[in-house]
């Protein structure tokens, strides 16, 4: 009975760090700056078949692939941001989910034929391959890497939004763009800057969940649901709501998995669908204005 | 020109598009119904994003409600399309009044994400009953009776069509007129600024269920015409993916419009069905673009569009 | 003036000479050529027409062969419906081709049916299928057809006890059906059957609770592609070789997916109807051709049905002489059987239905680093076992 629960609780924590990992992107473009990204899918995307390439091609190493990929889909994004996604923040919510569709179809048929079609692997070092012995069971070892990455992104995170500079002048941004333009704040700048930001962490999302969510070109469509829900029950622009929530959605599910395998999905939406009747801002609702 | 004589040059425009469509397409029936299935789901769609506001991506529980509704009826009850096509407006209506009971308080990403999960539920439970849904493998041996009891549903889909297109053309006219009502007056002031409305005494809870579910009935009765004239029933009428691309088609026609409605089912139809028979294996690039285009350079969608170069004309040559 | 001249004169003579020339033969191909299964099952399909055509040059003097291919992503019978309809109607194929998506075969079978259009069938796999058009042949398998001698070879390697894990969507609830009724009927116990949503990311709480239930051996079925890939993996990752739990699968392993998963599918068992290791001339020849047409691309199963299905339409139009005759076309394929690059291969006379060996196959590591599906066990001429429940 205890080690069901430990079970549970560790493949539980273990899937919600991934889930983490490919959405705390989103928490900043969709919930911070209220842009509605359904293209976060293709900078992960993007970050995966970057450390891949990276891996296989130039033969660099695991965490030096990492960093291309946030690099690359940071890069592709704050690009983006200057000649397309900038002009939509004051257009309706409607207009930004057709912008990002287009891209998400656009991404598809590009990587579809730089990659192909098939999904590509990304190679893992001998290190992180293979079980790891917790004495009751065995765990995979790869699944660290989402734990330290996922924890190293939420202190990284707070840290840069609550006590730089950067962080205070996006808040001020975001919650009020004119006061923050009179104050001198090149809010144009922050605004690509907070873009990119984001879709360097869906890249790097993309690389730590490669081994669940494995990287191809449908990659951004197929899981697209996982990220929102994440964001949406956390509260949109709750970087720890977002934490909680995919964490509460981890479990949840591979509880289902362990004692209703048949139902382990009807079990994760319906736990959605009663979080946001409770709670409709979400778990956490987004610290402004303070 | 008078509003009478307006109303109904508009409410021809209908009939007289689906006999050129007929004559342009000869052999391309089947297609052509489904465009008008579509036209019909995405009109119903505009009810609930364009004219209550809330962005969904669940619209296919009630399409694919009436689709199963439907097909159900016809293979176990009666054949007969007519009575059919009500089971299939109803069967959407019960499970969008049923969801706007739990819907309705919320909006934004909270809505759409509710309305994923419903359908999400709805997918999984018709997928597990297979011995009554077929599953995954869909339900079929649908075999309709004559409509009217006179017109044979012919393979090439020419009864499809013309079938599809009238009850499009009903719809249309009847939402033409509620829109117009005071019905439809209140939904929108209600979009713009619910507090006022309910500081006025509006019961927006109970005024926002009502147009949620008469959506759901146009969305089922859309699922039922697909379902008799197909023939199968197979759970993408269910999936996200069928949600997410009438969205798509709403947005690029025009939302908030029953016109940009029809126009961006037409268009977007017409792109893919061409783009892909060009290019099979790289036509989402083409169409990614023009929706890119489109948001950039049309913001009021494929119809705003359409009356800003036709008020330019009249302007330049006032008739 | 005279440029002009020149210019009608020529195409007349065009006009005149061309129909004497060649008889077009039009075959509509319907399959994802685009989309989440264009790696899988689109591309192998347009790899193996074409590898056919290019060993075999046109059917017979005088009839050419054109393919239109038509993209349909995913299950969506009305589209599948109006894209036959059209490829009859307006484009005027004599025949059609394709079909990925049981849904989807099932809705064009009323076009089939109706406008007498023979029909090759490259994947969809449900028992019913070709019984939904007198015009339908298949040259893919089914799932009891892989899933039965999948059974046997586990009973004679001696478990007793299994647990099945699938897919939860059509081909999956066939593979666990069938497996399930051929390993009791056998003396075997199946301890759990559980059916994985197709949405599922992680598989880790699955396999460590059937790792709890301690069975000898895991029957497994999944879709191409990234269920396959994150699977394969938790079966390693989690333990379960280590503790003893031997996995039997059918088309986990398949060459699309094959160097993608790695040394963790080495030693993996697996029963189905094409390795691209297997020893013949047929075969050698028709991976030295696809190879020299697409380089990057890996021999597969889809491919080499859609290599077969075009042999079929080729004995078809031979037959027929190009001329539309779909009783005749039917009636000289129904009953076939040829050498192919999978092994002897027929069609059943009654159902229409592909009649083959199934392998059972295990991942090894070639010197070259490459992974291929070694054959190590044949059961011959397997019928669809479906068919018969």
């Amino acid at each position: 009975m205890y080690s069901l629960i430990a079970s549970i609780l560790i493949d539980g924590i273990a899937y919600g760090l991934v889930l983490f990992m490919v959405s705390v992107g989103l928490t900043v473009t969709l919930g911070l700056m209220r842009f509605v990204n359904l293209a976060h899918g293709t900078f992960a995307m993007i970050g995966g078949y970057a450390a891949a390439t990276a891996i296989t091609a130039l033969g660099l190493p695991y965490g030096l692939a990492l960093i291309c990929a946030a690099l690359a889909a940071g890069a592709i994004a704050y690009g983006l941001e200057i000649a397309l996604i900038r002009r939509l923040y004051h257009r309706p919510e409607l207009d930004q989910v057709l912008l990002t569709i287009g891209l998400v179809f656009m991404g598809i048929a590009l990587s579809g034929m730089m990659f192909g079609n098939s999904l590509v692997p990304v190679r893992l070092p001998e290190f992180l391959r293979g079980a790891t012995d917790l004495g009751f069971r065995q765990v995979p070892t790869q699944r660290f890497v989402p734990l330290v990455m996922g924890l190293a992104t939420l202190i990284g995170i707070w840290l840069l939004f609550e006590r730089t500079r950067f962080g205070i002048r996006l808040r001020a941004t975001v919650d009020n763009p004119r006061a923050a333009g009179e104050l001198g704040i090149n809010t144009r700048r922050i605004y690509a800057a907070a873009f990119a930001i984001g879709a360097a962490l869906a890249g790097l999302g993309g690389v730590a969940g490669a081994e669940l969510l494995p990287v191809e070109p449908y990659y951004p469509l197929k899981y697209l649901v996982l990220f929102l829900a994440v964001v949406a029950v956390g509260g949109p622009g709750n970087m720890l709501g977002s934490f909680v929530a995919a964490l509460l959605l981890g479990i949840v599910e591979t509880a289902g998995k362990y004692l209703a395998p048949d139902f382990a999905t009807i079990a994760l939406y319906a736990l959605m669908l009663l979080v946001l009747s409770w709670r409709p801002e979400g778990l956490f609702r987004r610290t402004s204005k303070t | 020109m008078t509003n009478l004589h307006r109303s109904i040059g508009a409410a021809a425009v209908i009939p007289l598009a689906a006999v050129a469509l007929a004559l342009i397409f000869p052999n391309q029936q089947a297609f052509l119904a489904q465009i008008a299935i579509t036209a019909l789901v995405v009109l119903s769609l505009d009810l609930v994003v364009g004219f209550a506001g809330l962005a969904t991506l669940g619209h296919a529980a009630m399409y694919g409600a009436g689709a199963y509704g439907a097909a159900l009826y016809a293979l176990h009850v009666w054949a007969e399309p007519l009575t059919g096509l009500i089971v299939g407006g109803l069967a959407g209506a019960t499970i969008a009044f049923l969801s706007a009971l739990m819907l309705m308080r919320a909006h934004g990403l909270t809505f759409l994400m509710m309305t994923v999960a419903i359908t999400q539920i709805l997918y999984e439970i018709v997928n597990k009953s297979r011995a009554v849904t077929g599953g995954d493998d869909g339900l079929y041996g649908i075999v309709m009776q004559p409509l009217l009891g006179v017109f044979e549903f012919d393979f090439y889909g020419r009864l499809a069509f013309w079938y599809a297109a009238v009850v499009l053309w009903l719809v249309f006219l009847l939402l033409r007129h509620i829109v117009a009502s005071p019905f439809g007056l209140t939904a929108r002031a209600v979009r713009d600024d619910g507090d006022r409305v309910a500081t006025l005494g509006g019961n927006i809870f109970g005024h926002r269920v009502a147009l949620y579910t008469l959506s759901g009935a146009i969305a089922g009765l859309a699922g039922a015409l697909s379902a008799q004239t197909v023939q199968v029933v197979g759970l993408h009428s269910l999936s996200v993916t069928f949600s997410a691309d009438i969205l798509v088609m709403l947005v690029m026609g025009g939302a908030g419009r029953l016109w940009g409605g029809l126009l961006g089912a037409l268009v977007f139809m017409m792109i893919h069905h061409y783009a892909a028979e060009i290019d099979p294996v790289r036509w989402m690039l083409f169409v990614g673009a023009i929706l890119v285009v489109i948001v950039l350079f049309l913001p009021k969608g494929l119809f705003g569009g359409l009356e800003a170069l036709v008020n330019r004309l009249r302007g330049r040559a006032p008739a | 003036m005279t440029t002009k001249r020149l210019l009608a004169a020529t195409l007349v003579a065009a006009l005149t000479i061309l129909p004497a020339l060649a008889e077009t033969v039009k075959v509509g191909v319907v399959g994802p050529f685009s989309g989440p299964f264009s790696g899988s099952f689109g591309e192998p399909f347009r790899q193996g027409i074409e590898t056919y055509v290019a060993m075999n040059g046109q059917p017979a003097d005088g009839i050419e062969v054109e393919f239109i291919y038509r993209d349909l992503q995913s299950p969506d019978p009305g589209r599948a419906r109006a894209l036959a309809q059209e490829l009859v109607a307006r484009d005027g194929v004599q025949y059609l081709a394709g079909f990925v998506f049981t849904p989807n075969a099932i809705a064009a079978a009323g076009i089939s049916a109706q406008a007498k259009i023979p029909t090759v069938i490259f994947n969809a796999s449900a028992s019913t299928v070709v019984s939904q058009s007198p015009y339908y042949v298949r040259t893919s398998n089914t799932l009891p057809q892989v899933s039965v001698p999948t059974a046997q070879n586990a009973l004679d390697k001696g478990y007793k006890t299994v647990v099945t894990a699938v897919s939860d969507y059509g081909p999956g609830v066939d593979a666990e059906t069938s497996f399930v009724k051929a390993f009791t009927e056998g003396g075997g116990e199946v301890l759990e059957s559980i059916r994985m949503p197709l949405s599922t990311t992680d598989f880790g709480p699955y396999l460590q609770s059937i790792q709890l239930k301690k069975p000898d051996a895991l029957f497994v079925f999944l879709p191409y592609g990234p269920p396959t890939f994150s699977f394969v993996n938790a079966y390693r990752d989690n333990g379960l070789d280590d503790a003893g739990i031997a996995f039997v699968g059918t088309s986990e392993t398949q060459e699309v997916d094959l160097q993608s998963l790695g040394v963790a599918a080495i030693g993996l068992e697996t029963g189905y109807f094409y390795s691209a290791a297997h020893e013949s001339a047929e075969n050698d020849a028709f991976k030295a051709k696809l190879a020299e047409l697409y380089p990057d691309a890996e021999p597969n199963p889809a491919t080499v049905s859609a290599f077969d299905g075009t042999h079929a339409l080729y004995e078809m139009i031979r037959a027929t002489g190009g001329e539309a005759d779909p009783d005749g076309a039917i009636a000289a394929i129904a009953g076939a059987s040829w050498e192919s690059p999978r092994g002897p291969i027929s069609i059943d006379a009654e159902t229409r239905d592909i009649v083959q060996n199934v392998y059972i196959r295990v991942v090894e590591q070639e010197e070259n680093g490459r992974l291929v599906n070694r054959e190590i066990k044949t059961y011959e001429a397997q019928p669809d076992y479906g068919a018969a429940q």
